[in-house]
């Protein structure tokens, strides 16, 4: 059986190893690559060093040091779920701004060339009444 | 007159055309129909109804069709616009009680409003919001307002982008801006075809008063103070 730490270590080097191959393939974009490899980096850390938690852990008065480990995963993992929610929020924003923008400038753009659209009579009359 | 009349529409085919055209007899201004993505006939009947039609790419909702009109009407130099609904319960005939009140330079929003339109449910519904904003507004789901170049510099901005609906959210930032808004008392009809956008079903009610509730809870003691933390655009 090996022993413990192996397996923590290793875990930690595929998970940064994975991120890398999805940042080369063009998969992950830079700014989400420094957090995840900074997770693997922790992980790797942690896994090589375990005995860092049973030194911390009575620090906080927390019994069963791996529970630290634990709570400040899913700590970390809140955090990054609100992130990734207020990114969303901010990508939201800008598209609608975007949609908005793009109808404001194809209306501008129609009185300058009125566009001859697909209903036949009256609609040359209506844009040249537009343009005026 | 420095005018132009907004009117956001979704799927509107059947009465969009009727109330552009009465919105020309009444007023010689220019009206934008801001269609919000539909999938009839709507852009090309307001189009042919002598209305310049505002074509959203995908669906903003009411608030954000509407905030695209302004957006629009900032950009040609309007002073003043008009909002007011596609499905035939705003009349045109009020839009001069609407622009006087707003002339007279009172307010800088001016907002028709109906109290009588509405259920029970939709007057408890007011009644909640009234308490929680602590808005002396009657009626805060009109969508037929008048709103001058102050008022529409505040919503045209990044900040009033991600409001879902144009009711307290839109009243509370006026609000923060230190705007005054007042209410005239106008008719209104019932609507000809379809149902409300804002109250077509109890699942989609109650996910509404929850969503504006919490705006208005993380939104108290807000002033006009705060420091604009986005760019335009």
């Amino acid at each position: 059986m090996i022993d413990y730490q192996w397996t923590s270590t290793f875990i930690g080097v595929l998970i940064a190893g994975l991120i890398l191959f999805l940042v080369r393939r063009d998969h992950l974009h830079g700014p989400y690559a420094v957090w995840w490899l900074f997770v693997a980096a922790t992980v790797v850390v942690l896994g090589a060093f375990p005995e860092l938690f049973d030194k911390v852990a009575p620090f906080f008065g927390v019994a069963y040091p791996p529970i630290l480990a634990v709570v400040l995963g899913m700590g970390l993992l809140l955090l990054k779920v609100l992130t990734m929610d207020l990114e969303r929020s901010r990508q939201e924003r800008k598209l609608r701004r975007l949609v908005q923008r793009l109808a404001v400038l194809e209306a501008s753009l129609e009185k300058v060339q009125p566009i001859q659209h697909a209903q036949g009579e009256g609609e040359e009359e209506v844009s040249s009444r537009r343009l005026e | 007159m420095n005018v132009v009349v907004l009117i956001p529409a979704h799927n509107e085919a059947a009465t969009i055309g009727s109330i552009v055209g009465a919105v020309k007899r009444h007023l010689a201004c220019e009206v934008v129909v801001v269609d919000d993505a539909s999938t009839d006939r709507t852009a090309e009947i307001a189009r042919s109804a002598g209305a310049t039609v505002l074509s959203l790419s995908c669906n903003l909702g009411a608030w954000g069709a509407t905030q695209a009109g302004i957006r629009y009407a900032l950009k040609a130099g309007y002073k003043q616009v008009l909002t007011m609904d596609a499905d035939g319960q705003h009349l045109p005939e009020a839009f001069p009680s609407l622009l006087v009140a707003l002339a007279s330079g009172e307010a800088d929003v001016v907002i028709g409003a109906c109290t009588q339109r509405g259920s029970h449910a939709r007057q408890l519904a007011w009644i909640y919001f009234r308490k929680l904003t602590g808005l002396r507004i009657e009626d805060l789901t009109s969508g037929f307002r008048a709103y001058n170049e102050a008022a529409m510099a505040v919503l045209a901005s990044p900040e009033a982008t991600l409001l879902d609906y144009q009711d307290v959210g839109v009243l509370l930032l006026l609000r923060h801006a230190r705007l005054r808004i007042k209410e005239v008392p106008v008719p209104m009809r019932e609507r000809d075809h379809g149902s409300s956008r804002v109250f077509p079903s109890w699942l989609i009610v109650g996910k509404y008063m929850l969503q504006t509730s919490i705006l208005c809870l993380a939104k108290v003691g807000m002033n006009g103070k705060r420091q604009r933390a986005y760019s335009d655009d």
